[in-house]
């Protein structure tokens, strides 16, 4: 719509090579994506059908051996990979993540102060735990290295709820057995949707080799 | 608002002419108060009377005579009453009222004409005042005293300095240097340690100093004493000839000694690492001198200006032409250039400029301080010390450097020959000064304001197109760029703000002048890898998959960051490129929403790129250009409001931060709505033009596309917000129901309307707790009121619904306790919402009236309301008759605000 102007589109593509051929490559998220790969309609059935019949044993051949359910299985995905990265104290940031006292937390408040008009500025750290919601603080020198954790969120399809866990249905077909409906008014409405016969997407956060159900959203 | 009140000038009526101009009654009140004044209370009303009494002015003067008359006697009485006796703690701020009245209300020419003798002995004791108030207000400090009534009555006497002299004409040159050199030896003096000051010594002599914890929340010096640095820094100017040189002496010396202790440290830690005895007192109280020398000196040598271009004081560049003619120039640019060294050893050193001296005394305590760093010495160094440098620095390059001869009368040859354009001089000053950005970038990143200070002086240097040209032909500028672009450490470990401000430098720079092939390699250098590597990383095939990953993450929050970065770089030459640059990427960004649809914090980062974008650019696009930034922003919202419908979380943080991303949203919408009445693009005729034949037939307005995102997010508010609260909206939305039913006919628009109100009305009601939401909330109703207004349909739902706003607003301002910033904002909307319901206002009024039993409580309301609409019937969307209502409304807060709310 902007190829009239000669003063101004105009003087953006030609005068100003730099720019303007930067803008060539070509790109694939001019649109928004589909979301998610589309569900199979095999998985849905499957839910219904748990949720009423006897339990299915077709997970088994998806997923190595889930089956005891303290068991969690960290050998899907990223192994290998580091839970948590260094980074300076004073690159953190509000509504970011960090370790603290050994759990991963959400930084809620971050203030710096100084000993003195001329001392070196110390970093006052308060986190609530990402998973427990506890509070931790701490405070340290801001050239100090706090750890991060890396955080990893998945969205799986609810499949169904027995004994209190949950069966996710992931993007790559497999079936996920370990995770906890969890408790508290999240694990109600995931309980009464499910009762209700609503498709829903769970979403997984895992940090510091622990994983959480910590969202839901209904399948359009 | 109720300290203003307590010094209202007296300007009476003629009637009292006889009364207050009879010489007995003035000298009945300073004889009261001579009798009085032990007593600590009865001696500040007798001194409120007094200050009356100098303010006073108007019709009651039948002539410039009386008024001389009148002045003559007053002070003669007020010195008679201060002279001689020792002032009690109580009497200071009352004094120096009075004094403050004087010089503030009565004309310059009236001072003069008073007895000479007498005007030079209120001076003498305005002089002494001023240095006994000063020094009394740092012993305060000392001792941390909860009420500073010295500080206040400082504060006021050299706020009274100020006025005094700003208009000098009226005296012979030179009158007021004496007096000006000793206000302002005695503030060095009091800012200074022993033994050349008084710093930190009580009464008794005895020095005292506490290490405390001070918090961020702490106001810098320069902020916290800006108006007592100001007044200071102008009689500092008024006797430049004493105290430029002093000045710089002062510092020369503790440059000396600094790099002095440094050494010794230095050789201490080399013979015994590990060791830890080092004295810090030593140090910082060299660190404390030089802070105030350098707060002083950058007072001295330049103003703050925003906006305006601003200029070296006409007090400097005489000072610096009086005595061009005893300058050698090679000497001075030797003293400039050599900050290494001591100024003392370079032959000829005192024939050399005083205005670049003291700076260049500034910048060998900068050289000091990097010496330090590459002796790896920064434990020792004051992190404080570095933003003053810093912060010396921008305001002295701002003013100083590459200096426009044009706009002045005369310039000074050494000022012209040492920071002119095309100088050997300013090259290497700009090259000196990016060295030390680079370095403090890499060496304090850990100390967040110090490293804000600095990219700010790299901002100033690019800012304008004559310095970044010298800038972009630096080595260092281009290492930087690459260095930045490589997200390598040390630059990755500065905070976010910090980066983003490094960002928008970058860019800034960009726009400097080059020829094509370099500025194509400038941009090849710095917006290029941004753009590749982003696009690398969400084209690979598998990025779904991997989105996840740490590594990912990183390098998506660091484009996002880098385009927020670049966004606050937008001028108005060149926004064209910018805005092209970034919307390729805002509408990758909408792709990334999708991706990262459960990961909160990088989905408030993509749309805290939209708000940014919206912020600086829309008020310069043309209509089709505002098209695209508008549709980018609304399939942000589609994409949004499809992720989020119906989404449940657990969130451990605080109700507030949970709602983080619809605060940005609502944010995004006002920057929007902004371009309805901040709009740039009019001229722009040509380009509009060349539209085939689609203006006339669909315009968008910016209101239109507010209130179309507003209702794409409003069900995402009704599920999740909404419903948990109380009955009060959940009424309010079926209200909103009925009045749909009831207009069944597909004014869309219209509809949309309603909705608006209603989600700025659940809003209102959600975040309560939150001012800055309802803040926002309230800017977005002004504009939208008005639009009604302006449609002027009387039954359409928008206007029903903002009757509703209208008791909203009414209770919010007149009933209920509330942050008295938002005043403004709820009072523009009210007024807005009254032109459009008149009838109701009144209504509303009546019922608040008819309400109150107590017959003097409903006359004062009554009067207060009536005075309150006064200035505006019948109210019109005019803007002078709303700046008197939001006038009217301030008073009428003052007047009855506590009557109604107590309850």
């Amino acid at each position: 719509m902007d190829h009239g102007g000669p003063g101004r589109g105009g003087a953006g593509r030609g005068g100003e090579p730099g720019v303007g051929s930067v803008a060539a490559p070509p790109r694939l998220l001019d649109q928004p994506r589909p979301p998610a790969p589309p569900q199979p309609q095999g998985p849905a059935d499957a839910a219904k059908a748990c949720g009423t019949g006897p339990k299915f044993p077709q997970k088994n051949h998806t997923s190595p051996q889930p089956t005891m359910a303290d068991e969690i299985d960290f050998t899907t995905g990223d192994a290998g990979a580091s839970s948590t990265y260094p980074m300076q104290c004073s690159a953190l940031r509000k509504n970011g993540f960090v370790v603290l006292k050994g759990r991963p937390c959400k930084i809620v408040e971050m203030s710096t102060s100084k000993t003195g008009k001329h001392g070196h500025a110390k970093v006052h750290l308060v986190g609530i735990d990402i998973f427990t919601g506890k509070k931790y603080e701490d405070i340290c020198p801001s050239t100090h290295n706090m750890d991060v954790p890396n955080i990893k969120r998945n969205d799986y399809q609810l499949i169904c709820i027995q004994d209190g866990y949950l069966s996710l249905l992931t993007e790559t077909g497999e079936v996920r057995e370990d995770l906890k409906l969890p408790e508290g008014e999240l694990g109600k409405e995931i309980e009464g949707k499910y009762n209700a016969g609503e498709d829903v997407q769970v979403s997984v956060m895992c940090a510091m080799s622990e994983e959480y159900a910590v969202a839901i959203k209904p399948c359009k | 608002m109720f300290e203003s009140s307590q010094n209202v000038l007296l300007k009476p009526t003629e009637s009292w002419r006889e009364t207050l101009l009879d010489s007995r009654v003035m000298e009945l009140f300073f004889t009261v108060h001579r009798k009085i004044r032990e007593d600590s209370d009865m001696a500040q009303d007798s001194l409120q009377c007094l200050a009356q009494l100098a303010s006073l002015h108007g019709p009651i003067f039948p002539d410039e005579g009386s008024q001389v008359d009148y002045l003559a006697h007053f002070i003669e009485g007020l010195l008679s009453t201060i002279n001689g006796i020792e002032i009690e703690d109580s009497e200071a701020v009352g004094i120096s009222s009075i004094i403050s009245n004087l010089i503030t209300v009565f004309p310059r020419n009236v001072l003069t004409a008073i007895p000479s003798e007498l005007f030079s002995s209120f001076v003498n004791c305005l002089t002494h005042l001023t240095c006994s108030f000063g020094r009394s207000a740092a012993l305060e400090e000392v001792l941390d005293k909860d009420d500073m009534v010295y500080m206040e009555a400082y504060d006021k006497l050299l706020e009274s300095w100020l006025t005094l002299v700003q208009d000098d004409k009226h005296f012979h040159k030179g009158f007021f240097t004496q007096h000006a050199v000793q206000v302002f030896n005695s503030y060095i003096q009091c800012h200074l340690a022993a033994p050349d000051g008084t710093r930190n010594l009580t009464a008794n002599g005895v020095a005292s100093r506490e290490e405390e914890e001070i918090s961020e929340l702490q106001e810098d010096d320069r902020d916290q004493f800006s108006d007592q640095l100001a007044s200071v820094g102008m009689l500092g100017r008024i006797a430049a000839e004493h105290c430029m040189p002093l000045l710089t002496s002062l510092l020369e010396e503790r440059v000396t000694r600094l790099h002095g202790q440094l050494q010794r440290h230095q050789q201490q830690l080399l013979a015994s690492p590990g060791s830890s005895t080092i004295d810090h007192k030593m140090l910082d109280d060299l660190y404390e001198d030089i802070h105030w020398l350098i707060l002083v000196t950058g007072y001295l040598l330049a103003d703050d200006t925003q906006g305006e271009t601003p200029l070296i004081p006409p007090e400097i560049m005489e000072y610096s032409i009086k005595h061009s003619s005893e300058v050698d120039i090679n000497t001075t640019l030797q003293i400039l250039g050599s900050p290494g060294e001591k100024a003392s050893s370079i032959p000829g050193y005192s024939r050399t400029d005083s205005v670049i001296r003291l700076l260049s005394a500034v910048l060998r305590v900068s050289e000091v301080e990097s010496r330090a760093i590459r002796a790896d010495l920064t434990h020792l160094l004051s992190p404080q010390m570095g933003k003053d440098i810093v912060w010396f620095l921008k305001r002295w390059a701002k003013t100083y450097l590459l200096v426009d001869e044009k706009l002045y009368d005369q310039i000074s040859l050494p000022l012209s020959t040492a920071f002119g354009a095309d100088t050997e001089g300013s090259q290497w000053i700009i090259g000196y000064l990016l060295q030390k950005v680079i370095s403090n970038l890499s060496v304090w990143s850990s100390e967040q304001d110090l490293a804000n200070d600095t990219v700010q002086l790299l901002v100033t240097l690019v800012e304008r197109r004559e310095r970044a040209n010298l800038v972009i032909q630096c080595e260092n500028w281009w290492n930087l760029a690459k260095q930045f672009a490589s997200r390598s450490p040390p630059l990755n470990f500065l905070s976010s703000p910090v980066q983003r401000t490094l960002m928008k430098a970058l860019v800034l720079g960009g726009f400097a002048h080059m020829d094509t092939e370099t500025k194509q390699q400038y941009w090849t250098e710095v917006l290029q890898p941004l753009q590749q590597r982003f696009l690398r990383v969400i084209n690979q095939e598998n990025f779904q998959q991997m989105c996840q990953q740490e590594e990912v993450k990183q390098e998506i929050t660091a484009t996002l960051e880098a385009l927020c970065g670049i966004a606050e770089a937008t001028q108005i030459d060149n926004v064209a490129i910018l805005f092209n640059f970034l919307m390729d990427f805002l509408n990758n960004c909408i792709g990334l929403m999708e991706v990262y649809k459960n990961t909160p914090e990088t989905v408030n980062l993509i749309i805290e790129v939209f708000v940014e974008v919206a912020h600086k650019q829309i008020c310069y696009l043309g209509e089709s250009k505002a098209m695209h930034l508008y549709e980018a922003c609304l399939t942000l919202l589609q994409v949004y409001s499809k992720n989020n419908l119906g989404r449940q979380r657990i969130d451990v943080t605080a109700e507030e931060e949970q709602y983080q991303d619809l605060l940005l949203i609502m944010e995004l919408l006002t920057n929007l709505l902004s371009k309805e009445f901040i709009d740039f693009s009019d001229t722009d005729e040509v380009f509009r033009g060349h539209e085939p034949g689609q203006a006339a037939g669909r315009s968008v307005s910016a209101a239109d596309v507010v209130l179309y995102g507003v209702n794409l997010i409003l069900p995402l508010m009704s599920q999740d917000l909404l419903k948990k609260y109380s009955r009060r909206e959940v009424f309010c939305f079926k209200l909103s129901q009925k009045d749909k039913d009831k207009n069944k006919d597909p004014l869309e628009k219209e509809e949309k309307g309603v909705r608006v109100c209603l989600l700025v009305y659940s809003l209102t009601i959600v975040f309560r707790m939150s001012s800055e939401v309802c803040q926002l909330c309230l800017e977005a109703l002004t504009p939208l009121a008005e639009q009604c207004a302006k449609a002027q349909e009387t039954d359409s739902p928008l206007f029903l619904a903002t009757r509703h706003f209208l008791k909203l607003v009414f209770d919010m301002l007149v009933l209920q306790k509330h942050n008295t910033e938002m005043t403004t904002a709820a009072g523009e909307a009210f007024y807005t919402l009254v032109c459009l319901h008149q009838a109701e206002y009144s209504e509303l009024v009546e019922t608040l009236l008819s309400s109150q039993q107590d017959p003097i409580i409903y006359q004062r309301l009554a009067d207060a309301f009536n005075k309150l609409t006064a200035s505006s019937t019948p109210p019109t969307l005019d803007r002078k008759q709303k700046m008197a209502f939001l006038k009217s409304l301030e008073e009428f807060m003052a007047n009855v605000g506590g009557l109604l709310c107590v309850k």
